[in-house]
């Protein structure tokens, strides 16, 4: 059994009562916000009223509200980034030539650490 | 008629609402956007009910009637049907709530 993922991407202020009505039937309350319902004609339906205010995808089993609030944090940990030592800098600014300071940003993009 | 004291929309009326009469580069890639978002979200629809042997009338109509986004003319995208405008054609973001309602199709002719 399939779900659709449903999330409020736009807020239904000034919209039709009707349309609010639908939002609240699916049990969208503030933007952002994400259920699940299983994927029916009914439902359908129901996304099909408020589908310039959603974000729709078809999932094979709904999340928990922990595991929704895990999917949103960020990745642990920090990116180390060694200082360019100073004579390359100087050479960097110096040289006007475009593909030394390509070269010389690619250096610094591959000394990057992942720790 | 010059300085503090010249009369303007403004000064004399009090309230003015001004809008640009068509719109920007960036507000139409905006608007092909949200088009294309709301395509996606019928054809998510589509696939899904397809699956499990369903359908939906609601669904069935539109595809039938709407264009999509790559269908569509400039014209219908950007500007629509307006019997009170010179020529039959207002920008489509002079319409209530534009961001948020579908408006794609217009009468034939015009």
């Amino acid at each position: 059994m399939s779900w659709f993922r449903i999330t409020l991407h736009r807020s239904a202020i000034g919209l039709p009562e009707r349309t609010r009505g639908v939002l609240m039937a699916l049990g969208l309350r503030r933007r952002s916000q994400t259920v699940f319902h299983p994927v029916e004609p009914q439902f359908a339906g129901m996304i099909m009223k408020v589908k310039e205010l959603v974000l729709v995808e078809e999932v094979d089993k709904p999340k928990t509200q922990a595991e929704l609030r895990e999917e949103r944090r960020p990745e642990p940990g920090f990116y180390l980034e060694k200082a360019v030592p100073r004579h390359d800098e100087a050479a960097l600014f110096s040289s006007r030539t475009r593909g030394s300071v390509l070269a010389a940003v690619q250096a610094m993009e591959s000394e990057e650490v992942r720790l | 008629m010059f300085g503090m004291f010249r009369i303007t929309n403004p000064l004399s009326g009090g309230l003015l609402w001004k809008s640009p009469w068509r719109m920007s580069k960036f507000q139409k890639l905006r608007q092909r956007r949200r088009l294309r978002a709301v395509d996606s979200v019928v054809a998510i629809l589509d696939a899904a009910l397809a699956k499990q042997g369903e359908t939906l009338k609601a669904l069935e109509r539109w595809k039938e009637e709407m264009p999509t986004e790559a269908e569509m003319l400039p014209k219908d995208k950007y500007t629509m049907f307006d019997r009170n405008a010179k020529r039959y054609r207002k920008s489509v973001h002079k319409l209530p709530k534009w961001t948020r309602v579908s408006q794609r199709l217009n009468p034939p002719g015009y």
